[in-house]
C-alpha cells in the first residue's frame, strides 16, 4: 500500500519545513498538522519521520529550538528558522522548482 | 559548521538531557495526536492505537534522531561494547584465561614502571636539581675518591662556577638528656651552604653561615623535623635550646622542614631520603697544609648557564693551582664534577632498563599468546562472522566490533593489573637493595595509571588486530557452507599461530637466557671467597661522646675492658674493635711515607686506613699470613706498629719480606713517628661484586695517631643470637649507662645484603622468566590441541589403518618438535646479541655462557614437549568411525 | 554549476526511468541519456544509483530484462515495462504530481 504513494523525498521533507516554519515557529505536532492539511492526500509523511529532519536541521544551525508553553498549557519544543534557514529556504524551493519542471518534461514527452 | 560542532558537543556530553528532551518532544507529540482522533470522536484505545500507527515505530524514529545528532559513531561504539561484553560472558573461561594472563604481564610491566617513573623520571625532590652536582676526586686506581676538607676551601674560595658549594661527611651523635634513653642518631657534618646548594630552606631558624666552621665554634645542630617532633614534642620554642649530643651542649639553630631528602652519600653507611635526622657544623681543624687525608664529599650547585664540565675543568685548574702553591708536582688526580641524577640513579638505571626490557618481552608473550586464543576462537565463530556479513554487515564494521573486544579484554586485564602492580610494588620495594636510591618514593602514581592505560590500549589493538582481519576476511558463502569446520584460509590462519608460537618460544628462550646468567654471576658472588668469615659474627656499633671520653687514653682504656668483658660472655669465641666493617662503604684513605722509598713522581703512596683491637681479626675470621696479630702489648709507650693487608704488601714491597719495615705519616719523622709492620693479613675484598682490593692497613687501637670514638664491635660466638645480642647491650651499658648500642646486624644479614642488587634482579627476571616459559607453553599447548583437533579425522584413519598410539605420538610431537625448535635456535640467538646489555650487571660469566645457553635450550625444548604431549595422547584416543562422521 | 544538477531523490528515479522504458525497450546506459537529454541536462541518474534502481524494479516485478544486440552490435541487457510497470507508472505519475502540487501550494502560499 505505502508503494502507492510517492515516497517524499529527503530534500522536500527539509523544505516543506523550513518553508511551514518560515510563517510561524511552531512545534512538531503543529507542524505535522500543517504539514498535512496543506498537502492534503498527496504526501503520507510518516509523522515520526519529521523528528529526524527536525533534528538534522538543527543540527546545521538552519532552525533554532526552545521550550514554551503551548497552547494546550504543556511545554513543548518550539522550532524557528534563523538567518541561515532563511537562506537555505530560498535555495532549496529555487532547486525543488527547477527539478519539478525537469521531471515535468520527461513526463511530458513523446 | 561551529553550531554543528557545539551540537554534536551538546549531544554527546549532555546525552541524558538530550534524550530526555527528545522523549518528551515525542510524548508531546503523541498526546496532542490522540487528543484529535478523540476530538473526532473516537475512544481512547482506538485513538492511541490510530496515533501510534500515524507515528511509526517509537523507537526507530530515536534511532534516527540520534543519527541525526550525528552521535552515530558513538551509539555504535556502544553497541560494540555490548557486543564485546556479551560475547565475554558467553565464553567466561576463556574471559578469564585471557584477561588474567594480560592482567599478570600488564601488572608486572606497570609495577616496574612505577619503580622506573618514581627512581628514573621523576625529578630529584630539590628546586632545578639538574644545576645539583657532585664534586669527588678521581683517578686511573680510584674512580671516585672524597675531597680533602682544605682542597675543597680553596675550590669553594676560588671557583666562579657554583652559585654555592658545599661539603659533607656521615657524622652519628647520641642524643642524651631528652625524654628517652640515649639515642643514636643518624647525622651528617656540613659546611655552611649545604641547603643553599639542596634548594632548601629550614622552617624554623636558620642555615649554618661560615663562622660555624672555625674550631670552637661548632657547636650548633640543625634538627630534622622528625627528630624535632619525636624527641621534644615539636617544641615550638626549639630554635636557641641546648641539647645534648655525645655529651656536650650543641644549640640548635634551625629544623629542617618534613620531606627534607638527603642527597645520597659515597661514603660510610649509605643513606638515602630522609634517613637523616640532625646535622652538625664541619669544622676545618688541623694544618692546612697537610692534605693528604680525604673524607668529605663535595656538592654544589651550579650557576645559571654553567655545565658541570665546565665546573669540572674550573676545579681542575684550582687543583693544579694549588698544588703548586704548595710546592707539589703534577699528580693523576683530577677533580670529576658529575649530576646528581647521575649519581643517584646511575648505577640502577641499567638495571631498571633491563627490567623494564624483561617485563616488556612478558608482554609481548602474552600478546602473541591472546593473539592465538583470538585466532582459535575467530576459527569457531566463523559461521557466525558469515552471517552477519551476509546479513550487511561492512566489514570494517566487523573490525571494529572484534577489536572492540580485545580492547575490552586488555582493558580489563590492565585495570587488573594495576591493582596487581599496587601490591607488587609494596613487594617489589621490599625486596629492594637497602642503598637502592629513592626507594621510599617508589608508588603508583598518576603517571602509572596514564602509562597501564596505555599499555592496555596498545596491547589491546596489538593482539586483537591480525585476529579481527583474519576474521573478516571471510568469504561469507565459504563460511556458511562449511558450517565453520575448516575454511580457506586455514593453511595462512595456521602458518600465522605457528609464527605466533614461534616467536613465543624465542622470546621466552631470552628471558631465560637472562635469567639464567644472572643466577650464575649471583651464585659466583655468594660463592667469592669475601676474605672473612662471616658466620656467627655480631656487629654493633659504638659512639663515646667526645666531651667525656677527651684523650686517646680514656677512649683506649673503654674499648680495651669493653672487648675483653664481651669475650669473656661464654659461648664467644673472640671480640673486637674496628673503625669499620667490611662492605658498608667506608673509604677512609691517608697518603704515607715509607722507610727507605720514594714516592713516583707526582704522587704519593696511599692507603686505606683502619683501626682495630687485638681480637679484630679473629672475630672476622681474616687470616694472618705473615708475622703477628695486634696484642695487648702494642700501647702508648711501645714501638708503634701496624698490620697491613696483602694488596698493601704487594703494592709497595713487591718480592720483599715486609714484616718489619716502618712506615710515618709525619713528612719530617722523628725516631718515635715511625710504625713498625708487625703483620700482614689477608685481603678482604672492597665490594662484593670486585675481585680487587684497596692497599690497606690498620693502627693498633691503643697507638692510633688520633682518638677514634666511634667504633664498629665484632663478637664471634656460637652462642644464641637473641642473649647474645642482650649480652653485649648488657657490657656496654656496664661500662656506661649513658651509651647507645646502634646498627645490631649479624654479619651474614651484612655478606647478605651485600648482593642484594643482583640477587633482587635475579629474583625478578627470574619470575619474568618463568611467566613468559609458562606462557609460551600454555601458547604452544594451544597450537598443537588445535591442530591435533583439526587432524583428528587424519588421526582416526591412520589408527584404523593400522598405525600404532606411539607412531601417532611421533607425528604430532614432530610437527611441535619443529615450532619448538625454530623458536628455540631463533630465541638463543636472539639472547647472543642481547645477552650483551647484561655485561656489567653479571659477574665472572660471559654473555655468551655456553652451560647458560645449552641448559636454557634443553629446559625450553622439555617444557614445550610436555606442553604438547598431552594434546598427543589425545590423538591416539580418536576414534576412526566418529572420526569419519565428523567429517 | 551545482546549481545545474540535482540530486535525485530515489523516488524520483524510479519514476524516470519508468517513464523512459514506456516509450520502448531500452538499455541502461540509454535511459540515462535519455532522461538527460529530455530534461536538458538538468537531470542525470547517476550510475551509482541507477543500476541499484534497475534490479529493484526488475525484483518488484515493474520491469523485466532480455539480452539482445546494442545499437553497436554489443549484447546489452534490455529492460522494457511490464504490465505491473505499467501500472505502477500511473500510480506514481499521479502521486508525483500531486506531490508537485502539494508542495507548489506550500511555496506560494505566501
Amino acid at each position: 500500500m505505502a508503494d502507492e504513494r510517492l515516497e517524499l523525498p529527503q530534500g522536500t521533507l527539509d523544505l516543506l519545513i523550513l518553508k511551514a516554519l518560515a510563517l510561524e515557529s511552531l512545534h512538531g505536532w503543529a507542524l505535522s498538522e500543517r504539514l498535512q492539511q496543506v498537502s492534503r492526500e498527496a504526501l503520507q509523511v510518516q509523522q515520526g519521520s519529521l523528528y529526524p529532519a527536525l533534528h538534522r536541521l538543527e543540527r546545521r544551525g538552519w532552525i533554532k529550538a526552545n521550550w514554551a508553553i503551548s497552547e494546550n498549557n504543556r511545554s513543548a519544543k518550539y522550532y524557528k528558522l534563523t538567518r541561515q534557514g532563511e537562506k537555505q529556504l530560498e535555495v532549496e524551493a529555487a532547486a525543488w522548482r527547477k527539478l519539478a519542471a525537469a521531471v515535468g518534461h520527461v513526463l511530458d514527452m513523446a | 559548521m561551529l553550531n554543528d560542532l557545539l551540537y554534536r558537543m551538546r549531544a554527546l556530553f549532555r546525552r541524558n538531557v538530550v534524550e530526555t528532551e527528545l522523549n518528551e518532544e515525542i510524548r508531546f507529540h503523541f498526546d496532542r495526536e490522540v487528543e484529535k482522533y478523540k476530538k473526532q470522536g473516537m475512544t481512547d484505545e482506538e485513538a492511541r492505537r490510530s496515533a501510534r500507527l500515524a507515528f511509526g515505530g517509537d523507537e526507530q524514529v530515536k534511532e534516527d534522531c540520534r543519527e541525526a545528532r550525528g552521535t552515530g559513531l558513538i551509539d555504535t561504539g556502544v553497541q560494540d561494547l555490548r557486543y564485546a561484553q556479551r560475547q565475554l560472558w558467553s565464553n567466561p573461561s576463556f574471559a578469564v584465561v585471557i584477561i588474567l594472563t594480560m592482567a599478570l604481564s600488564i601488572g608486572a610491566n606497570s609495577a616496574i614502571f612505577s619503580v622506573i617513573s618514581s627512581v628514573l623520571i621523576k625529578s630529584l625532590p630539590y628546586p632545578e636539581p639538574e644545576k645539583i652536582v657532585r664534586v669527588f676526586l678521581t683517578s686511573n686506581i680510584y674512580p671516585k675518591f672524597p675531597l680533602n676538607p682544605f682542597d675543597f676551601r680553596d675550590y669553594r674560595t676560588h671557583s666562579k662556577s657554583f652559585d654555592s658549594l658545599a661539603a659533607f661527611s656521615r657524622g652519628d651523635m647520641q642524643l642524651s638528656g631528652g625524654s628517652t634513653e640515649p639515642v643514636r642518631l643518624h647525622g651528617f657534618r656540613i659546611t655552611s651552604g649545604f641547603f643553599r646548594v639542596l634548594g632548601l630552606h629550614p622552617q624554623l631558624g636558620r642555615e649554618f653561615d661560615v663562622k660555624v666552621e672555625t674550631p670552637g665554634n661548632g657547636l650548633q645542630v640543625i634538627l630534622s623535623d622528625r627528630v624535632w617532633r619525636s624527641q621534644f614534642g615539636a617544641a615550638p620554642d626549639i630554635v636557641g635550646r641546648k641539647i645534648t649530643l655525645n655529651a656536650q651542649p650543641f644549640t640548635v639553630v634551625g629544623v629542617m622542614p618534613a620531606g627534607t631528602e638527603h642527597p645520597g652519600n659515597e661514603y660510610r653507611s649509605l643513606a638515602y631520603g630522609e634517613d637523616v635526622d640532625l646535622w652538625w657544623p664541619f669544622t676545618f681543624e688541623g694544618d692546612p697544609t697537610r692534605r693528604g687525608a680525604h673524607y668529605i664529599e663535595g656538592i654544589g650547585r651550579l650557576k645559571d648557564g654553567v655545565t658541570a664540565e665546565q665546573a669540572q675543568s674550573e676545579l681542575s685548574a684550582i687543583m693544579t693551582q694549588i698544588a703548586r702553591d704548595l710546592g707539589q708536582g703534577k699528580s693523576d688526580w683530577q677533580v670529576m664534577v658529575i649530576p646528581l641524577y647521575r649519581e643517584v640513579v646511575g648505577s640502577s638505571q641499567r638495571m631498571l632498563l633491563v627490567l623494564l626490557g624483561a617485563v616488556g618481552i612478558v608482554l609481548l608473550i602474552a600478546c602473541a599468546n591472546a593473539a592465538n586464543l583470538l585466532l582459535a576462537r575467530a576459527a569457531t565463530r566463523q559461521r557466525e562472522i558469515a552471517v552477519r556479513l551476509a546479513l550487511g554487515a561492512s566489514r570494517s564494521r566487523l573490525v571494529r566490533q572484534l577489536l572492540t573486544e580485545s580492547l575490552l579484554i586488555a582493558l580489563a586485564g590492565g585495570a587488573l593489573g594495576l591493582g596487581m602492580a599496587a601490591g607488587g610494588v609494596k613487594a617489589l620495594v621490599s625486596l629492594l637493595p637497602a642503598d637502592f636510591p629513592r626507594a621510599h618514593e617508589i608508588h603508583v602514581s598518576a603517571p602509572v595509571f596514564a602509562f597501564t592505560f596505555l599499555v592496555s590500549a596498545a596491547t589491546g589493538i596489538l593482539f586483537g588486530l591480525i585476529p579481527a582481519i583474519q576474521a573478516s576476511r571471510i568469504d561469507p558463502r565459504q563460511g556458511l557452507h562449511e558450517g565453520g569446520r575448516t575454511s580457506t584460509g586455514t593453511g595462512r590462519l595456521s602458518r600465522l599461530r605457528n609464527a605466533l608460537v614461534v616467536s613465543e618460544v624465542s622470546l621466552a628462550c631470552v628471558l631465560l637466557i637472562g635469567a639464567g646468567l644472572m643466577l650464575r654471576s649471583l651464585l659466583n658472588l655468594i660463592h667469592l671467597d669475601p676474605g672473612f668469615r662471616e658466620e656467627h659474627v655480631l656487629t654493633a656499633s659504638v659512639s663515646l661522646p667526645g666531651a667525656e671520653y677527651k684523650t686517646e687514653a680514656v677512649v683506649g682504656r673503654f674499648y680495651d675492658t669493653l672487648t675483653t668483658n664481651l669475650a669473656s660472655i661464654p659461648g664467644v669465641e673472640a671480640a673486637g674493635a674496628g673503625s669499620d666493617l667490611p662492605w658498608t662503604g667506608y673509604d677512609d684513605n691517608t697518603s704515607l711515607n715509607i722507610e727507605g722509598k720514594q714516592a713516583p713522581p707526582h704522587d704519593e703512596f696511599h692507603a686505606r686506613y683502619h683501626v682495630a683491637t687485638p681480637d679484630y681479626f679473629r672475630a672476622l675470621g681474616i687470616p694472618l699470613l705473615r708475622g703477628r696479630f695486634f696484642t695487648a702489648g702494642d700501647k702508648p709507650g711501645t714501638q708503634r706498629v701496624v698490620i697491613i693487608n696483602h694488596a698493601m704488601a704487594q703494592k709497595y714491597w713487591p718480592g720483599e719480606d715486609v714484616v718489619g719495615k716502618r712506615v710515618t705519616w709525619d713528612d719530617h719523622p722523628k725516631e718515635t713517628d715511625w710504625f713498625r709492620i708487625v703483620g700482614v693479613v689477608g685481603d678482604v675484598k672492597d665490594k662484593p661484586s670486585s675481585a680487587d682490593t684497596e692497599p690497606a692497613f690498620w693502627w693498633a687501637d691503643l697507638q692510633q695517631p688520633f682518638t677514634s670514638t666511634d667504633m664498629s664491635l665484632v663478637v664471634r660466638s656460637t652462642a644464641d643470637p637473641q642473649t647474645l645480642a642482650e649480652a653485649v647491650r648488657n657490657e656496654v651499658r656496664r661500662l656506661d649507662p649513658a651509651l647507645a648500642v646502634a646498627d645490631v646486624a649479624w654479619m651474614d644479614e651484612i655478606v647478605y645484603g651485600s648482593v642484594a642488587t643482583p640477587r633482587f634482579a635475579f629474583v625478578l627476571v627470574g619470575m619474568f622468566a618463568g611467566l613468559a616459559i609458562l606462557l609460551a607453553a600454555i601458547g604452544t599447548y594451544g597450537v598443537i590441541s588445535y591442530s591435533v583437533s583439526q587432524r583428528t579425522p587424519e588421526f582416526g584413519l591412520r589408527m584404523a589403518l593400522g598405525a600404532q598410539r606411539l607412531d601417532v605420538i611421533r607425528l604430532v610431537l614432530a610437527q611441535a618438535a619443529g615450532l619448538v625448535l625454530t623458536g628455540t635456535v631463533l630465541g638463543l640467538l636472539l639472547a647472543l646479541t642481547l645477552a650483551r646489555v647484561l655485561k656489567n650487571l653479571i659477574y665472572e660469566v660471559s654473555p655468551a655462557d655456553p652451560l647458560t645457553f645449552g641448559a636454557v635450550g634443553l629446559m625450553v625444548i622439555a617444557i614445550a614437549v610436555l606442553a604438547c604431549y598431552i594434546p598427543a595422547r589425545k590423538a591416539t584416543k580418536a576414534d576412526p568411525m566418529i572420526a569419519l562422521r565428523a567429517e | 554549476m551545482e546549481l545545474q544538477r540535482i540530486d535525485l531523490p530515489q523516488g524520483t528515479v524510479d519514476l524516470l526511468i519508468l517513464r523512459t522504458l514506456s516509450a520502448g525497450p531500452q538499455h541502461g546506459w540509454a535511459i540515462s541519456e535519455r532522461v538527460q537529454q529530455v530534461s536538458s541536462d538538468v537531470l542525470r541518474i547517476q550510475q551509482g544509483s541507477l543500476y541499484p534502481a534497475l534490479h529493484r524494479l526488475e525484483r518488484r516485478g515493474l520491469i523485466k530484462a532480455r539480452w539482445g544486440a546494442s545499437d553497436n552490435n554489443r549484447r546489452a541487457k534490455y529492460y522494457e515495462l511490464t504490465r505491473a510497470g505499467q501500472k505502477q507508472l500511473e500510480v506514481e505519475t499521479d502521486s508525483w504530481l500531486k506531490l508537485t502540487a502539494a508542495v507548489a501550494q506550500i511555496l506560494e502560499n505566501v
